[in-house]
């Protein structure tokens, strides 16, 4: 009954991918203005803060905002949502990619390659990357391996991965930026103690911890394997807007090419189809998905 | 030799990055906030004491295997 076998032909799996393919097109220029955005804000913070235009503190609160906002736009450019294929605009993928990241102090391709392997493997014990974050026991385990760099200490998938020469290639190549990471980190301390604690390295964490818990341990909690099982749809009293609508997450395991901003619209299209492969949680999705964050002028 | 150079620094950060961060990066912060602070005010020493902590810390962390 899941997976592709075919239930009826108006619910196909050919037609599912077509009404998916219909939300797959428009440009996402929302989320190239937020993490192009984010980074300029979170830049600017710094001579604001150190020629005393702005206080340290609210440097900070700003910061940690930013740091929330960062991951998302880099996680589209992973999917090549802004190139859409087309080889012209591939640098828009790389370039909001890397850019928006800064925030996070991740490297691009390393999020990148663990993030292609993650929807390849969802929820597999040895080969997800993103295990650790959707099976610890309790909330509070999944905030402290974020907060101490365990959910994101990716260096074992290299030989989890060891025959795979792609991974392997472009984890080794992000290396590199790491460490210009670290390093710009361990050389600003020194000069910049405080600002460098409370504008970058604690925002980052604080972004992380963030995105761990709304982007990897709400959505595959208690999920087991398999395409339409790896996701739940899930609810929760703040409204999307500030979870950056991960109940929603499960489309886009299903279909990762669908915009993030498009992705109420492609649920409600979809929920028939959602039903019956019995996605966990699917029947509860309302008919209208409400406080929709799209933008329109 | 330039590789063998940079394999020799890679595996010493890989083996000792809890270190040397808890000694530069939590040093440096324990340093500011020491200098800033009233109540550490007339300990002599105190950079020493700030970098000594923040390469305790990482050290308690290198032998752990994680820093929480």
């Amino acid at each position: 009954m899941n997976e592709l076998t075919e239930i009826s032909p108006e619910l196909s799996f050919d037609k599912e991918k077509a009404m998916a393919k219909s939300f797959s097109k428009r440009f996402q220029w929302e989320m190239i203005l937020i993490g192009v955005g984010q980074a300029t804000i979170w830049l600017s913070l710094w001579p604001l803060v150190l020629n005393s235009y702005l206080s340290l503190w609210v440097g900070f609160f700003i910061a940690s905002l930013c740091a929330c906002f960062a991951y998302l736009p880099s996680h589209e450019a992973q999917h090549g949502n802004y190139s859409r294929g087309n080889p012209k605009r591939r640098w828009l993928d790389a370039f909001v990619g890397h850019f928006t990241l800064i925030t996070l102090m991740y490297p691009y391709q390393i999020l990148r390659v663990t993030h292609m392997k993650h929807h390849a493997y969802t929820n597999d014990p040895v080969k997800d990357p993103d295990y650790l974050n959707a099976h610890s026991k309790s909330l509070l385990k999944v905030i402290k391996n974020a907060s101490d760099g365990s959910s994101t200490a990716y260096e074992k998938y290299l030989d989890v991965f060891e025959n795979d020469k792609a991974f392997i290639n472009t984890f080794k190549k992000a290396i590199p930026v790491a460490m210009l990471y670290r390093s710009l980190l361990l050389v600003l301390v020194v000069i910049f103690p405080l600002e460098t604690f409370l504008l970058w390295w604690l925002p980052a964490k604080i972004g992380t911890v963030y995105t761990t818990v709304f982007f990897s341990y709400f959505p595959h909690r208690g999920a087991s394997i398999g395409r339409y099982k790896d996701t739940s749809f899930w609810s929760h009293w703040m409204p999307r807007y500030i979870n950056h609508s991960m109940q929603l997450h499960v489309i886009h395991h299903l279909h990762p090419n669908i915009g993030h901003y498009d992705e109420p619209k492609a649920i409600e299209a979809l929920k028939p189809f959602l039903i019956a492969r019995e996605v966990p949680g699917a029947d509860q999705i309302p008919d209208r998905v409400t406080y929709n964050p799209l933008i329109k002028f | 030799m330039f590789e063998a150079l940079l394999e020799k620094i890679f595996n010493h950060i890989a083996d000792w990055g809890k270190f040397w961060f808890g000694f530069i990066f939590l040093g440096s912060i324990f340093n500011a906030i020491f200098e800033q602070s009233s109540f550490f005010y007339g300990i002599s020493n105190i950079s020493f004491w700030a970098f000594a902590l923040g390469g305790l810390i990482g050290l308690i962390a290198k032998i752990r295997g994680a820093w929480l």
